[in-house]
This record gives structure tokens, C-alpha cells and sequence, in this order.
């Protein structure tokens, strides 16, 4: 046996793991042999190092935790463990989530002129009449930029035609205005509904007071609009005014209807052809009142202010009726006249001031 | 020694980090429990448990799902010096670290004969049954194994 044969076995024979022939021939070569005793005396001391290994032992709740996988779970945790998703799939899920959201309301936003037209007002109040492709549309600022339009707007008396027939006619006349679109004539027809008509715009209540005066001054005074504006506005005014005629004369079987050719003079745009104070004891109750009143006649509130001591209505009365609405008023209240035009035209422009 | 601090022992030894030697832990008695049927009575059930946590010890050594193995290694090396015993001299804790690193470094399929035999005092039949292995085999990788460690452990044997 070789020093190589003898060192290959000599780990067997320490662990005692020969047959009883080979152990024999190991012994007699390691009687003989000066190197090999002293390989196995190393390895004996590694094997000894080895056995003074610290044992490992495993960590606390380990046991626990070993049952619990072996344990079958409830079906509640398994569904549990099925909803709720792990977070590195749940996070990445809403991620996803909040930008689809942000991209629809962009989206949105985009492609409804709506909310377009009242992100753009909010972004620049100040800019010019002559901008706006439809002056209705701009809301009434101050005494200047009143829209002359919403003033044209009234000239629309739908005597005894029922109120769903009026946006019927607005969308007519803003047929008429192709290069518009569609929702400004569902704009144009807000103020006209009969909720409007009770409650006007809440941009118009902060009107300042001086405005009133504006159209106390002077008979047929223009009020202080800019040339173009007005110009536009009239001309606008009147293409839907021709187109309202065709639609009412159709619908219309009230006996007082105005004279058609009168009521498109631009002269109805101006300024009030009364202007009236009338003392009340109560105003609510007064311009309640009077908003039926205007009804019954067959007229049409334009435009309506209150403030702190007075409240501005501003309607437009047919001619034919306009006695029997100046009689009314005055049971209404103390009516008293400040101005009047002398030569009324079909369509009367009045401005009550409650008081 | 009770059978899970001898599993978890192996797996430690094997893959040198304690979360990996816990999964392999429990993976190994969930096993057991699942295939406590197909158990032959002809083997030792702390045999048949070593040759559970062994084949998953190697077989994720072999497998790419071993990531970070060499990280796995440096907390093995630092695994003797982590938890010092009370009584345990400086001397000692030294020998301890340069065992664990010597263990560590050694070749798979030597380190985990060596551990079953030294650590574990599993007899050559034992180990053969559990790794699935020729007795010759056997012998043969633990001779080297401890012919390894003799060397890098010289200094500790005067």
C-alpha cells in the first residue's frame, strides 16, 4: 500500500469506516511510514475542530411559523389574501388609475367648449367685447361692457306662447348665427327660461350704482358701450330678431302681437323709453308682482339689479298693452315717471326702479 | 437536538444567510408533512429530513434563483462572530469565525459532507442514503473536505 492509498483511507479511518482488511493494511503501513502518522494526526485535530462547531440553532417562531404554512387556511384568509392584492401589483394599479383620470379630464376639457368658454373667462375678464366671437356670451362687468345683445335679447316678447316654446325660438335665432356654436344658443336661451326671469344672473346684482344712474340720465342717451361693440350688437340683435319673428309668427295666437317691422328698429337697443320709479312697501313681494305682470301683458324682463334700497327691473312691454301695464303698475306701488319718450315705439323699453 | 435546529443547521451551513435557511427550513417540513405517506420506515426520519433540506440546498445553489451569493457568504463568515456565548474566550470566537469561513468556502458538493458527517454526525450509510450517493463517494468528498479545511485551519492545530 502507497503513502497516496493510505492518506486517501485515512478520513475512513478515523471514523472507523474500513473494512476490517483495510484497516489492517492501513495500521501496518502507518508503523512503517514516518510522514503518514503525522497526516493523520492532523486530520484527527481537524475533525476535532470541526466537532467543537457551535450547533445552529433555529430561530424563535420558527416552529410556528412552519406550522402555520402546513396548516390549511381558512377559506376567509384565502379570500382575504386573494383581494388584496400584494402591494407591488396594487401600487402600480393606481398609479395607472390616477393618470388615466388625469388624461379623461384632459381629455374632457378638450373637447367640451363649455368648460373651454369658462376657463377662459375665468382667465381673462378684462379682455374686449370685439374678441368674443358671441357678446352674449360675456358676462355683464360693469356699466360699459353690459352686453348690448343680452339688452337686444328681451325685444323678444312671447306674449301668450307657452315658456317651453321659448328656447324653441332661441335656437332658431341662434341657427341663424352659423359660425357660432351650439351652446351659445343654449346659453342665450338660459336667461329666458322662466327660472331666469325670477333670477337673473348673479353677475348682475354687484352692478355699481352709478350704473342705474347712467340710465336715469337722458331719453335715448346711448349708454357708454364702444362704437364696434354696439355696432356688432345691433346688427347681431337684429339678425335674430328677424329670425324669432319667423318662429313666433308661426307659434304666436296672442292677439296683442307687436308690429313686427317696429320691433327691428335698432331703436329698441337704446336705452330705456321709461323710466319709472315706483315705491313700494315690500320689494319681493313687489317685483314678484310685477315679473307677473309682465307676464300677463305679454312683456319680458330683460335684465334685473337689486341692491341695497332698490331693486332694477328693466322689461320690454308691447305698445298695444303698454296702458294697461302702466295702470297695473300703479296699484303695484306709487309709480311716478321720470322720463318717457315721446314717441313710444311698438316695443316699450321700461326701467322700474322699486324703491 | 430537536429535527428543526438540525434542518435549519444544514441550510445555513449550506447557503450561509438565515432568511435563505428559513425558507429552505420550512420548505423542507412542509414537504415532509405533505409526503409524510410516501415515508419508508427502512430510513432514519431525521435521514429522510436531512435529504429533504439537502436536495433543496443544492438545488438552489445550482439554480439562478440563488441571487446574491456572495453577500449570502460574507454573513456566513460573520455567522460565528454574531452570537458570541458568554464563556467563550477571544481565542475561541476566533477559531470559530475561521471555521465557519473555511466551511464556507468550501466546494458545494464537499461542504455539505462534510457538514453531515462532522456537524451532524451522520454515519457514511446515512449520508449516502441522503444525498443518493455511492458509499465510495461519500468517503472520497469528505476526505477532501477535510483535507481543505486542515490546510486553511493550520494555524489552529498546534
Amino acid at each position: 500500500m502507497t503513502c497516496h492509498e493510505v492518506r486517501e483511507s485515512l478520513s475512513a479511518y478515523l471514523d472507523e469506516a474500513l473494512t476490517p482488511d483495510e484497516r489492517a493494511r492501513v495500521d501496518a503501513h502507518l508503523e512503517t511510514c514516518a510522514d503518514c502518522p503525522r497526516e493523520l494526526a492532523s486530520l484527527r485535530a481537524t475533525v476535532t475542530l470541526l466537532r467543537r462547531v457551535q450547533p445552529v440553532r433555529a430561530p424563535v417562531g420558527f416552529v410556528d411559523r412552519t406550522l402555520a404554512l402546513t396548516r390549511p387556511r381558512p377559506w376567509y384568509r384565502r379570500l382575504a389574501e386573494a383581494l388584496l392584492l400584494p402591494l407591488s401589483v396594487k401600487v402600480p394599479v393606481q398609479v395607472t388609475g390616477v393618470a388615466l383620470i388625469a388624461l379623461l379630464a384632459v381629455y374632457l376639457f378638450e373637447r367640451t367648449p363649455e368648460l373651454k368658454q369658462a376657463a377662459r373667462f375665468d382667465a381673462r375678464p378684462d379682455a374686449p367685447a370685439e374678441d368674443r366671437p358671441a357678446p352674449a356670451l360675456r358676462p355683464p362687468i360693469g356699466a360699459a361692457s353690459t352686453p348690448p345683445a343680452q339688452r337686444a335679447k328681451p325685444v323678444v316678447p312671447a306674449p301668450t306662447a307657452p315658456p317651453a316654446a321659448e328656447p324653441g325660438a332661441s335656437q332658431i335665432a341662434s341657427r341663424g348665427e352659423s359660425d357660432r356654436p351650439d351652446t351659445s344658443g343654449r346659453r342665450d336661451a338660459a336667461p329666458q327660461s322662466p327660472a331666469a326671469r325670477v333670477q337673473p344672473p348673479p353677475a348682475a346684482a354687484p352692478a355699481p350704482a352709478r350704473e342705474v344712474g347712467a340710465f336715469v340720465a337722458p331719453t335715448g342717451a346711448p349708454p357708454p358701450v364702444k362704437k364696434e361693440a354696439l355696432g356688432a350688437a345691433q346688427a347681431e340683435a337684429e339678425r335674430r330678431q328677424a329670425g324669432l319673428e319667423r318662429s313666433q309668427d308661426a307659434a304666436r295666437s296672442a292677439p296683442s302681437s307687436p308690429a313686427p317691422r317696429a320691433a327691428a328698429t335698432p331703436r329698441v337697443l337704446g336705452p330705456a323709453d321709461v323710466i319709472a320709479r315706483v315705491a313700494v312697501q315690500d320689494r319681493d313681494a313687489a317685483e314678484r308682482e310685477l315679473a307677473a305682470l309682465i307676464a300677463r301683458v305679454g312683456g319680458t324682463v330683460v335684465q334685473r339689479r337689486s341692491e341695497e334700497a332698490l331693486t332694477v327691473v328693466e322689461a320690454v312691454i308691447p305698445q298695444p298693452r303698454y296702458a294697461e301695464f302702466s295702470e297695473a303698475v300703479g296699484r303695484i306701488g306709487s309709480w311716478q315717471v321720470e322720463a318717457e319718450r315721446p314717441d313710444l315705439p311698438a316695443l316699450i323699453r321700461v326701467l322700474l326702479r322699486l324703491q | 437536538m430537536a429535527y428543526q435546529h438540525r434542518v435549519f443547521g444544514v441550510a445555513l451551513r449550506m447557503l450561509g444567510n438565515a432568511a435563505e435557511a428559513e425558507e429552505v427550513a420550512q420548505e423542507t417540513f412542509v414537504r415532509a408533512h405533505r409526503a409524510l405517506g410516501d415515508f419508508r420506515g427502512d430510513a432514519k426520519l431525521s435521514t429522510w429530513l436531512y435529504a429533504i433540506t439537502s436536495r433543496l440546498c443544492l438545488n438552489r445553489l445550482a439554480s439562478g434563483e440563488r441571487r446574491l451569493v456572495r453577500q449570502g457568504e460574507d454573513a456566513l463568515l460573520r455567522l460565528s462572530d454574531a452570537n458570541p456565548r458568554p464563556d467563550t474566550a477571544l481565542e475561541r470566537g476566533e477559531l470559530e469565525g475561521a471555521l465557519g469561513r473555511a466551511i464556507a468556502e468550501l466546494p458545494e458538493d464537499r461542504r455539505i459532507v462534510v457538514v453531515l458527517r462532522d456537524l451532524e454526525g451522520l454515519s457514511y450509510e446515512e449520508i449516502a442514503q441522503a444525498l443518493d450517493l455511492e458509499l465510495g463517494t461519500v468517503r472520497s468528498r469528505l476526505h477532501r473536505a477535510r483535507a481543505d479545511l486542515r490546510d486553511k485551519l493550520e494555524r489552529f492545530l498546534r
